[in-house]
């Protein structure tokens, strides 16, 4: 199987008033195409950073990161952009709508940068909200939503271009146990359609719907289930382990 | 309570120092400009009274046809000093280049004892000899020593320029056109030997100068109207002094633009401080402050920030405005020198305070009103719901970034506004300036100027002070915006907007709101310019406007300066980097 993804030796540190703070110590792993990938941990140990790098939004300090087989930790922004237009699809955990745009425009925001006409996007971000259970809500402005609403907006956005691989930090942390339900729904039925999910989570529930659970402590990757045979796979051995 | 507010209101001007130190630019050059306008005039009164003191000057000077009329107005009550009446002739003075200039000359005996020309240079006039009004041997380029051929009945008639002098009675050349000249009763009598084409003029000293304006009414009563002037000395000095009503009108009509500018330019920043600190304000509203009290935290600190200016503005206004003035030297005894009144100072505070505390006051009421629980939660206020016209306006964007930046820059309705305002009054007076630049090209080749030099100097002066501002407060404007929308450009760069997509949507967007300001401004710009050549010169036949070409420019530079100030911000709005703008969260 291919990876999709993949971090090697990434380490990540921090300069807080001139002190170096380590937020990743060396973590390797890989993720194959249609995983759903969970990493889970306490507050500070390093799950957000490991997220950041993986989708180029931050540089790691040492280390590599590989995206279909190519290294991209030392493309330019403007490359990595480029990149994540059509393969990356990210979700925040405080949703992240642009307030000054509908939900339609937010929706349509990805589908108009990958070069889709108006009216194609309008066609798919109708269609997008139809399925995420938002019809009629395409000129309604982001605050108007409740956050479960939001984040399935955000969803609907992350998912426009059909990216192979969805980044989420916390998709359900900001959401009550319904919106969460619903979330987590939708992220399942992203997984079946084969689409790739990384998310960093705190909630057992998007855990237990991982195929695979990565724990996280200290900036390291201290342990690995793999929820359907039990076999851990991270590269390498060691700390990590 | 006004303590804390007042504290607040100082910690808000500390921690804003850039924000303070533009409102506090602006609003000095709204001072400088009203001081110099109400100075100006007083620069030179001081002078010409010199002047006057100088030249024993007449209470009441008259000009007749005849002497014996002259005589008539000498015996009236009141008078304790005469001249005996003097001749004057009109006459042409023939330049080497061919030209003719009209001149009035005056046919003295001896040196008269009250109004004598006050020498500038060289001696009093002799035979063979003329004096020329300093102003006017300016004008023409000629010094003492030369020799000008003066038209004559009987041909011309070669003289030597003896001396220059002035008169407190004659206004500066060519405002007052024709100039004047002195020469000896005989060498008047050789260039126009006919006392039938003379006229005269006579010079009185009053017992009460006071009273001079009545005299001069009563006498002129006497005779058939239009035959007769009689100025009194503060006519005199009023028409010496004239030089100052055009820049006065300019600079009257600047200050008021500047006015609006500077409204914006507060209006602006207190909003974008008002929406920065949301949560801040949130907080300060939860602990009990009401919304009037937060909106006067932000008065106290224009007011502040206002009187600060109106100093510095007084002190540079004050200090220019005899600079501005010099023109009038020319036919003064000494330049205009600076005239402080105090009077000036409370009416620039009175002037510019009010308008930054208002503004302030308008752009913080509605921000100030907002649910405690919502500015705490989410730390940024709730966009205002989507106009039509915007989102219309938003659809024309020719790309992606240009729509979310346009979408972005016209939620933000007031601020788009004020913006709006500034770019407006800015080509408004790039038009004026140009209209004022094509009326002295289009002045005959040769022909002197009745437009002091100072004069165009100040309208570009004025024109780059307005610009500068305007552009700062552009710049200060997109910074904000960056500022206010760090996350939004975060998020926008993870769905995959790149580094210059974020930057040209912060430019793209205030270029595409300066055209429509831009269009706006010349057929305003062109009334402007109307307006104040009326309200200086009385009316506006034969005004030149400035070409259509010159006038195309103004709708092209203007959106290209925009672009241009917006760039240095759209460099942060690329830099921001995605992981940092989440952490914003």
């Amino acid at each position: 199987m291919t990876h999709v993804l993949e971090a090697r030796d990434l380490v990540k540190t921090y300069d807080v008033d001139g002190v170096g703070t380590p937020a990743l110590r060396g973590v390797s792993l890989t993720i194959d195409q249609g995983e759903f990938v969970a990493v889970m941990g306490p507050s500070g140990c390093g799950k957000s950073t490991l997220l950041n790098l993986l989708a180029g939004f931050d540089r790691p300090t040492g280390g590599e990161v590989w995206l279909d087989g190519e290294r991209i930790d030392g493309w330019s922004e403007a490359r990595l952009a480029r990149m994540r237009r059509g393969k990356v699809g990210f979700v925040f955990q405080f949703f992240n709508l642009v307030p000054t745009l509908t939900v339609g425009e937010n929706v349509e925001l990805p589908l108009r940068l990958v070069g889709r006409r108006r009216a194609a996007a309008r066609r798919v971000c109708g269609e997008l909200l139809g399925d995420l259970g938002l019809p009629g809500k395409r000129d309604t402005a982001p605050y108007l939503l409740s956050g479960g609403e939001q984040q399935r907006v955000a969803l609907a956005r992350a998912l426009a271009n059909d990216p192979a691989i969805v980044l989420a930090d916390e998709p359900t942390g900001n959401l009550d146990s319904s919106a969460a339900r619903e979330v987590l729904v939708l992220l399942r039925r992203a997984r079946d359609r084969g689409q790739t999910l990384f998310v960093v989570t705190h909630d057992a529930r998007v855990a237990a719907a991982a195929d695979r659970v990565l724990s996280m402590r200290d900036g390291m990757l201290v342990d690995e289930a793999d929820l359907e045979v039990g076999v851990g796979r991270l590269p390498g051995s060691g700390g990590q382990r | 309570m006004i303590l804390v507010l007042a504290r607040l209101a100082f910690a808000g001007i500390r921690t804003r120092l850039l924000a303070s130190a533009l409102t506090i630019a602006i609003a000095a050059a709204v001072v400088s400009s009203l001081v110099i306008a109400v100075e100006i005039r007083a620069t030179g009164v001081t002078p010409w009274q010199r002047t006057f003191d100088a030249a024993h000057g007449a209470h009441v000077l008259a000009n007749t046809p005849t002497a014996a009329d002259a005589r008539a107005i000498a015996a009236r009550p009141g008078v304790t000093e005469r001249t005996e009446p003097t001749p004057i002739a009109s006459t042409q003075i023939e330049l080497d280049s061919g030209d003719t200039v009209d001149v009035f000359v005056a046919g003295l005996e001896g040196h008269p004892s009250v109004n004598a020309p006050v020498s500038t240079d060289g001696t009093s006039p002799r035979d063979d000899g003329i004096v020329l009004e300093r102003s006017l041997a300016e004008a023409l380029n000629i010094g003492v020593g030369t020799t000008i051929n003066l038209a004559g009945t009987n041909g011309p008639t070669p003289l030597h320029v003896v001396g220059t002098a002035i008169s407190p009675a004659q206004p500066r050349y060519p405002r007052s056109n024709p100039g004047l000249a002195w020469l000896t009763r005989d060498t008047l009598q050789r260039i126009q030997p006919s006392p039938g084409q003379w006229s005269w003029t006579v010079a009185l000293r009053l017992r009460d100068p006071a009273t001079a304006p009545a005299f001069a009414d009563r006498a002129v009563a006497d005779f058939p109207p239009q035959t007769v002037t009689v100025d009194s000395w503060q006519a005199q000095r009023d028409t010496a002094l004239q030089d100052a009503q055009p820049v006065t009108v300019i600079l009257t009509a600047f200050t008021l633009l500047l006015m609006i500018v500077a409204a914006a330019v507060v209006s602006i920043l207190v909003g974008a401080r008002t929406s920065t600190q949301h949560r801040e304000i949130g907080l300060l509203k939860a602990t009990g402050m009401t919304p009037r009290q937060v909106s006067l935290v932000f008065v106290i600190e224009s007011a502040t920030l206002g009187l600060v200016a109106s100093v510095i503005g007084f002190a540079v206004g004050a200090a220019a405005a005899p600079q501005v003035a010099t023109a009038s030297a020319a036919t003064l005894l000494s330049p205009p020198q600076t005239a402080i009144s105090p009077w000036h100072l409370l009416l620039a505070v009175v002037a510019v305070v009010p308008v930054l505390a208002i503004s302030a006051y308008l752009s913080s009421r509605r921000a100030a009103r907002f649910g405690v629980l919502q500015a705490i939660h989410s730390g940024e206020p709730k966009p205002a719901p989507r106009a039509r016209l915007s989102r219309a306006i938003a659809r024309l964007a020719p790309s992606l970034p240009v729509q979310v930046g346009l979408t972005d820059l016209l939620a933000r309705r007031r601020r788009a506004i004020w913006l709006a305002a500034a770019i407006t009054v800015t080509g408004a007076v790039l038009v004026f300036t140009l209209s004022v630049q094509a009326a002295l090209n289009a002045r005959p080749a040769g022909e002197i100027s009745d437009v002091p030099t100072e004069l165009p100097v100040l309208i570009y002066t004025l024109d780059a002070v307005l610009l500068v501002m305007t552009l700062t407060a552009l710049v200060a404007v997109a910074l904000l915006s960056v500022r206010e929308r760090i996350r939004d450009f975060g998020i926008l760069k993870a769905i995959g907007l790149t580094p210059r997509d974020s930057g040209a949507s912060l430019v793209a967007a205030h270029t595409a709101l300066a055209i429509a300001p831009a269009l706006i401004s010349i057929p305003l710009g062109v009334a402007l310019y109307l307006g104040i050549y009326a309200a200086a010169a009385g009316d506006t036949d034969g005004v030149d406007i400035a070409p259509w070409w010159w006038l195309a420019s103004v709708p092209i530079a203007l959106p290209l300066l925009v672009a241009a100030a917006t760039s240095l911000p759209a460099r942060a709005a690329s830099h921001v980097r995605v992981a940092q703008a989440i952490r914003y969260e």
